[in-house]
């Protein structure tokens, strides 16, 4: 497996640490700027608009809107190998500015297009997702 | 010393491209093949190279190299960073850079894989552009990222006619190259619609193959090129980088999200030429799948959006007839996967006269390179230097 850029050793040194602690309590937080309040996603180590340092985490309710979607029919993911063919979402976070998160989508397909609104779901740690807490998505009508 | 007017390409090489995995030689093998054909081409002793320059985390690092070419003095050694098959042409821009500020005066550009060393080339070529973020969810691989790009593409009113034009435009070039690997495909309507789906929205006719090859071109001042060959090929320009920041998670972030990176490399490739699309014979596009050039052809001014279904049509896009011959060889889909670095033989090729589909009169053509990275490239080559 190529190397990450992101790696630190230990995991809690990575910059984008806080958000998968977050996500093992059952909470999704996103990046802000503790100078500017500027939202900040992927997580990074200096504001780009004000040159802080000093970068905080807020929480934001898991709901948000289809960016982008696909649909794997290959294998690429030995650990997703099982699930062929299964849908990735893009998903844009109104509550952050517009952040999109990568994730997972379960549940009733019809109707899923750009433009389509999700709610995340937490899910437990495994070994498919490399043993982190993550979001799942569903469209909303199907969750509610 | 007087410092070069120019950079010229004396000769290239490239080895067949094997099945990957298939290669009966190693990567570095390939490679030296490569070179040699290049120098020979040249009518210079590969020995004489003092400058060597790749991309894409190739692993053919130049000094590895001056053992078995016997170099006599190495001058200049560089790998373009991040970006993958973005920098197909920055590797050029820098073999140009070191030319012109006299750093180094013979320059091999190239690229060699083999899964053999550099393992699958899908992994080989990402560089750790799959994070964590990525990988947890299931998302490992170009075709994923790239489908996410060409979905909305599509949703942003390219038709999909424009992107399977440019499948069978590829096939169709393929068809009169003899090494080409899909020379025997006769790429229909028909058969591209009802071919498997490896990512929805890509097709299988819609996505490059991985080889085991190599290919390299030797680039020398303009002065010297002329007196090594009756038909140097000139680099009129080369550009690389992209607008604003941009690299693997963050381009899931960023705006425009299916920009090609191309915008700020074609416009100082123009601002620097005066030259623009309508000077252009032919068009050598990166295609790992088929929705990334069209963002590279919007960004370099050959269509818009709005127009693409219009310009990239078969008809247009295939040689001697068409008014935007693209990838005569066949090119990534087609002639076989390289990582770009075929494209970039085959301007040289076809402006020496010596591509299997020739361009009436081909005077100017350009190498796009990767689209849709946090780097990209261009390069222009003209058979006559700039006036």
């Amino acid at each position: 497996m190529a190397n990450e850029r992101d790696e630190v050793h230990p995991f809690e040194g990575r910059v984008d640490f806080p958000y998968w602690d977050g996500l093992g309590r059952d909470e999704l937080l996103v990046q802000r700027c503790t100078g500017c309040a500027r939202w900040s996603w992927p997580a990074d180590w200096r504001c780009p608009r004000c040159g802080s340092y000093d970068l905080g985490w807020e929480p934001v309710e898991p709901r948000g809107v289809v960016y982008s979607w696909v649909r794997t029919h290959l294998a690429f993911v030995p650990a997703y190998a099982e699930l062929v063919p299964y849908v990735n979402v893009l998903v844009e976070l109104p509550g952050a500015d517009g952040a999109r998160l990568m994730g997972l989508f379960t549940g009733p397909e019809e109707g899923l297009e750009v433009g389509s609104v999700v709610t995340g779901t937490f899910q437990a740690p495994s070994a498919r997702t490399l043993d982190l807490s993550v979001l799942t998505w569903s469209l909303e009508v199907a969750a509610a | 010393m007087k410092r070069p007017t120019g950079v010229a390409a004396v000769g290239y090489g490239a080895t067949p491209y094997y099945r990957r995995g298939q290669s009966p030689h190693a990567e570095r093998k390939l490679l030296l093949m490569a070179i040699d054909e290049a120098a020979t081409m040249a009518g210079i002793d590969a020995a004489e190279i003092d400058g060597f320059v790749s991309y894409g985390a190739d692993l053919e690092d130049g000094p590895r190299l001056t053992g078995p070419l016997g170099t006599k003095e190495l001058r200049w050694s560089s790998l373009v960073w991040g970006g993958g098959g973005g920098g197909s042409s920055a590797a050029i821009a820098q073999a140009e850079a070191a030319i012109l500020s006299g750093q180094a005066e013979t320059v091999v550009v190239y690229r060699a894989t083999a899964e053999s060393t550099s393992g699958r080339l899908s992994s080989a070529v990402i560089q750790g552009v799959f994070g964590i973020q990525y990988r947890a969810h299931g998302i490992d691989s170009p075709a994923q990222a790239l489908g996410l790009r060409t979905q909305r593409i599509l949703a942003n009113g390219v038709p999909p006619s424009a992107l399977r034009a440019i499948a069978r435009a590829s096939y169709f070039h393929a068809g009169n190259t003899p090494h080409a690997v899909g020379r025997d495909v006769d790429l229909t309507d028909e058969l591209y619609e009802g071919s498997r789906r490896i990512v929805d929205p890509i097709r299988l006719y819609d996505s490059s193959r991985e080889n085991d090859a190599a290919a390299a071109i030797i680039f020398t001042s303009a002065e010297r090129a002329a007196d090594l060959t009756e038909k140097p090929i000139h680099l009129l320009a080369s550009a690389y980088g992209a607008q604003g920041p941009r690299w693997g998670e963050l381009d899931e972030n960023h705006e425009p999200y299916t920009a090609s990176s191309q915008a700020s490399a074609a416009r100082r490739m123009w601002d620097r030429t005066g030259l623009g699309p309508d000077d252009v014979d032919a068009v050598q596009l990166y295609v790992n799948f088929t929705g990334p050039p069209v963002s590279a052809l919007v960004d370099l001014g050959f269509c818009t959006v709005e127009d693409a279904g219009e310009v990239l049509t078969y008809e247009n896009l295939v040689a001697p007839t068409g008014a935007l011959p693209i990838n005569t060889s066949g090119g990534d889909l087609a002639e076989g996967f390289l990582h770009g670095m075929g494209n970039a033989v085959e301007a040289v090729r076809l402006l020496r006269g010596e591509s299997y589909n020739p361009v009436p009169d081909a005077k100017v053509c350009l190498v796009s390179g990767g689209p849709i990275s946090e780097l990209s490239s261009v390069s222009l080559f003209g058979t006559e230097p700039l006036g």
